[in-house]
């Protein structure tokens, strides 16, 4: 997983447990560059319920740190090309 | 296979094979302790009285092993220990066997004891791996093998029933205090 270099002018994103479910996939690639406060948006978009069912409970890790989701109608950080994101749900360890 | 990290007498892994509670217990083993805690985390063969077939760990294993490590690190700074190891396994993991060992040495006991419920709390609460428990007699039963991430293609969602997953429906989704060995409790209660 992560392993396949995006192609140029996208990111990767990887999507774990409830993502992966929704989505049927455990990765791909997106357009870069995209605004992380859009993040959600495109991925709705693209996985119709997306949002509300899976991603508002979940954390984002951009190459492998975590972001805070801009508030307030800021674009926050910029998704690069290259980029490793990761849709982060609920962890259910141990 | 297995993935590691180590740093200050911290020793974090996640594999795929089989948990060995004594080489783990080796790891920290030191002539500066006087004991050795180990947990040992088993998977049940129910959620809620449903009858469990069996579970599925995955992880985001760079990420999870950086958290392991900064709980290791943490903990182990905090309680003065001698040594402490944690590792978690991935893939089905069959009924009754350990999903999660952790072991911690220090030089008296009391300390060792309250790590190890410590850093299970916080591994419970922010490692990077992820359970999914298959019910007996669901449909869809058998795990298939993950899809190698195709790139583009739509999946329509149906709208009306729960979200349709690679291995069926995603019956519910995770509540606080239901993830594997009890309730993630909070506080002192080792000290009573």
């Amino acid at each position: 997983m992560g392993s396949s270099k995006a192609p140029p002018g996208h990111f990767t994103i990887l999507y774990f447990a409830s993502a992966n479910s929704y989505t049927s996939k455990d990765s791909e690639f997106l357009p870069a560059r995209l605004p992380l406060a859009k993040l959600f948006e495109t991925l709705d978009e693209k996985y119709g319920g997306m949002k509300a069912k899976v991603l508002e409970s979940c954390l984002v890790t951009i190459n492998l740190e975590y972001v805070d989701m801009p508030e307030n109608g800021e674009d926050g950080v910029i998704i690069n090309e290259d980029d490793e994101v990761a849709i982060i749900p609920p962890v259910s360890s141990g | 296979m297995v993935n590691e990290l180590q740093e200050n007498n911290c020793y974090v892994a996640l594999t795929h094979d089989y948990l060995d509670a004594k080489s783990m217990m080796d790891r920290v083993r030191s002539p500066k302790a006087g004991a050795i805690v180990l947990f040992a985390g088993t998977t049940r063969d129910n959620f809620a009285g449903k009858p469990v077939k069996e579970l599925q760990y995955t992880s985001y294993e760079p990420r999870a092993l950086q958290t392991m490590l900064t709980i290791c690190k943490s903990v182990r700074e905090k309680h003065s220990l001698t040594s402490i190891a944690m590792i978690h396994r991935l893939g089905v993991v069959p009924i009754g066997e350990e999903s999660i060992l952790i072991t911690i040495s220090s030089p008296h006991r009391q300390a060792a004891w309250r790590a190890g419920e410590e850093a299970l709390e916080e591994c419970k609460e922010k490692v990077e791996v992820w359970k999914k428990e298959e019910f007996g007699g669901e449909d869809g039963g058998a795990w298939r093998a993950n899809r190698d991430g195709a790139v583009g293609k739509r999946i329509d969602q149906d709208q009306s029933g729960p979200p349709q997953g690679p291995h069926g429906p995603i019956l519910r989704a995770a509540r606080p205090g239901e993830r594997g060995h009890g309730p993630v409790v909070r506080g002192d209660h080792l000290g009573h």
